[in-house]
């Protein structure tokens, strides 16, 4: 290899990309994104807030639960309870019958309305209803039905979870690799359906100079894009080197896809087809954030997950090389595969 | 129908000893002997011979530049370059021409080294174009047919940056000047005309002083005082030393600047010369005469080799009505038509 033709063409394809209005678009859209992060809720709310109303007699018991965080709420009438409830300053609603005492010393099985905001999960909805009838039970008889011992296996994080703005974090790392994919693919097409690549081919530069200046570029890419959007959300923390491996991990890994998919077409618009479908695959595992229930074992296949994972253990849990380097591993294994596949596809087309 | 008779048409062979000593202000020319064969008359193969006063001469082989023997690529089925073998010495223009998909661009490409000859080798610059491409991209210029210029670089910015793959700081004002684009400097390639692209394109081939040239069509686009600025380059370029490989459809600019032409068609030299010995060879020289008559002008033509002509020539300077009369040449065109029965532009 030539360094000072790699030098000479990374200098030219840096300054191509930042003149290519669409790449420069592309790249500035990774760190517009990452304005979502602002808008996304910055705490978690871990009260369980619970709207009552009904028998006086139930209230002074029920009232002890706010010692475990459950915030609740006394309100005069069933009408209240649902306004409380459908305008969102309650989770769930309870409404006991006037005479719900003596109905239970009589023997008679009282009707008790639950009202639920919409967005509650079928689960919540289910363990409040058993958390009722147990309740009941424990007026009736007086005695604690249940003998209940608590472990918290891992570490207890009650009072600090992540809120969805911290947990978005590696989507935006992650989007800006993909974008590097794409800005890398469109450099080589672009090159090559220009026919300007047959012009360098013919001075003393060669092909593998050619691709290892569109590497550098694209990984120099990644990381400006990547630290700028960790910057601009404030989120540079965690083990640095650790973070800055993974992020060069996973630049390596979008620049080979890039190698790969440009060597796929000749022209723009077959890069942007080309391109589109492994983009939006690649990003499946930072967008399954924001569907917390939506569960999906096949994301575990796509390489980028390790990626996701591994940045999230960085960023908001602190983890060092020593949690994540399963993760990294992965990780590496994928940027060697793919790297060889796209120097072979390449190779191949300009040869 | 085209061109039936010329695919049986045995490849014309050169014969690289039949060198002939004429020594003229103490430097040999060089002469060389080709048979020639025609399509349509490939039964009486045509034996010529041409001397190249530009050729250099020297001691050693250096003074060959390009040599190619039995070069042969295929595309799957198709066979674009057929085993064709030719030379050019330093100093020497050769002007390659034939109609689109002859195989000229295969050709230069394998001898650019882009192409690996499937069959047959080359040499350019004594390095072997499979083995040491690099070495000879070193000292190659290549100015290209099709516009591949960085369209969101300047002017200055793409000769920069190739003067920078051969490790050259350069002055490029210098360059820009010799193509009259010094006003342009910095302006984008992507907002000039096709005619100073094309201008800016042979100043890149020029920006490593090359020892060879490879002009693809070097004043395609081009006005016809920029298409005369440039082939004044490419003569001088010549004057001092460099070996030109022209490749163009301009029979008009081949006949000016080639000292040797070579036609190309299906994959096969057909001829190789200089572009008078194939004028004169193979061209048909006639008189054009003029005629008043009655209503008018007539128009004749009399071939100067047919033997009635000289007859009809006295006939008609007798009868007095001649209104103008000239001689005219052959042209390469028709040269080209001769040998393969096709039309260098155009088909058949």
């Amino acid at each position: 290899m030539n360094q000072s033709c790699i030098k000479a063409i990374a200098r030219k394809d840096a300054i191509q990309a930042v003149r290519n209005r669409l790449v420069l678009l592309a790249l500035l859209s990774g760190i517009l994104f990452s304005a979502v992060y602002y808008i996304l809720p910055s705490t978690v709310e871990e009260t369980f807030t619970l709207a009552i109303y009904g028998d006086s007699q139930l209230f002074g018991d029920i009232s002890d639960l706010e010692e475990e965080g459950i915030e609740v709420g006394f309100f005069s009438s069933e009408e209240e309870v649902k306004n409380a409830v459908g305008g969102g300053d309650y989770l769930v609603g309870v409404v006991y019958p006037e005479d719900l005492t003596s109905q239970l010393r009589s023997g008679q099985k009282p009707h008790i309305t639950l009202y639920f905001k919409s967005d509650q999960p079928e689960s919540v909805r289910t363990a409040i209803e058993y958390l009722m009838q147990l309740s009941i039970e424990y007026f009736v008889s007086g005695e604690e039905p249940l003998i209940i011992e608590e472990e918290i296996l891992g570490e207890d994080m009650a009072g600090r979870h992540i809120p969805l703005r911290e947990q978005s974090i590696p989507m935006y790392v992650l989007m800006a690799l993909i974008m590097e994919m794409w800005t890398i693919s469109t450099l080589i097409v672009e090159e090559s359906a220009a026919g300007t690549l047959r012009a360098v081919l013919v001075t003393p530069a060669s092909p593998s100079d050619v691709i290892m200046a569109k590497g550098l570029v694209g990984i120099s890419y990644s990381l400006v894009v990547a630290f700028a959007i960790l910057i601009l959300t404030w989120s540079i923390r965690g083990n640095l080197p650790v973070l800055f491996l993974g992020i060069l991990l996973g630049g390596v890994m979008a620049v080979s896809l890039g190698l790969f998919l440009g060597s796929l077409t000749e022209n723009i618009v077959g890069s942007y087809v080309y391109t589109s479908l492994p983009m939006l695959i690649f990003l499946l595992p930072g967008l399954l954030i924001f569907i917390p229930d939506v569960s999906l074992s096949v994301v575990k296949f796509i390489p980028t997950y390790y990626m996701v994972n591994a940045f999230d253990q960085i960023l908001n849990y602190g983890a060092g090389l020593a949690e994540v380097w399963k993760d990294f591993l992965l990780i590496a294994v994928c940027d060697v595969i793919l790297f060889i596949l796209g120097i072979y596809a390449l190779r191949r087309r300009y040869s | 129908m085209e061109n039936e008779n010329c695919s049986h048409v045995p490849f014309s062979s050169y014969d690289s000893k039949g060198l002939t000593g004429c020594f003229i202000n103490y430097l040999p020319w060089q002469a060389q002997s080709f048979k020639i064969q025609t399509a349509r008359d490939y039964h009486d193969p045509v034996v010529v011979t041409y001397k190249n006063p530009h050729a250099l001469q020297g001691a050693g082989s250096d003074i060959v530049i390009i040599e190619a023997e039995n070069l042969t690529y295929s595309y799957g089925d198709t066979l674009a370059v057929d085993h064709v073998s030719f030379s050019v010495d330093k100093g020497e223009i050769l002007g390659f021409l034939g109609p689109n998909g002859a195989g000229k661009t295969t050709t230069v490409r394998m001898l650019t080294g882009q192409l690996v000859p499937q069959e047959g080798h080359a040499k350019v610059l004594g390095y072997d174009v499979a083995t040491d491409a690099k070495k000879i991209h070193a000292r190659m210029g290549v100015c290209f047919e099709e516009k591949n210029l960085y369209p969101r670089l300047s002017v200055k910015e793409n000769l920069e940056f190739f003067a920078r793959l051969f490790g050259l700081e350069i002055d490029i004002e210098a360059l820009l000047k010799r193509v009259d684009l010094v006003k342009f400097i910095d302006y984008r390639a992507e907002e000039l005309s096709k005619g100073l692209q094309q201008r800016l394109m042979f100043a890149r081939s020029l920006i490593n002083n090359p020892d060879i040239l490879f002009l693809d069509e070097p004043t395609g686009g081009l006005d016809p005082i920029s298409a005369d600025a440039i082939r004044k380059i490419i003569l001088a370029e010549r004057e001092k030393g460099k070996t030109i490989f022209l490749t163009t459809h301009n029979m008009m600019e081949a006949d000016k600047l080639s000292d040797v032409v070579g036609f190309i068609n299906e994959g096969r030299i057909v001829a190789l010369d200089t572009p008078e010995n194939l004028k004169l060879e193979l061209g048909k020289r006639a008189l054009n005469v003029k005629i008043r008559t009655e209503k008018g002008f007539d128009e004749e033509r009399l071939l100067l080799d047919d033997s009635e002509t000289p007859q009809r020539t006295k006939e008609l300077l007798e009868n007095k009505n001649i209104a103008t009369i000239h001689t005219q040449e052959a042209t390469l065109e028709e040269v080209f038509i001769k040998l393969t029965g096709r039309k260098l532009i155009g088909g058949s």
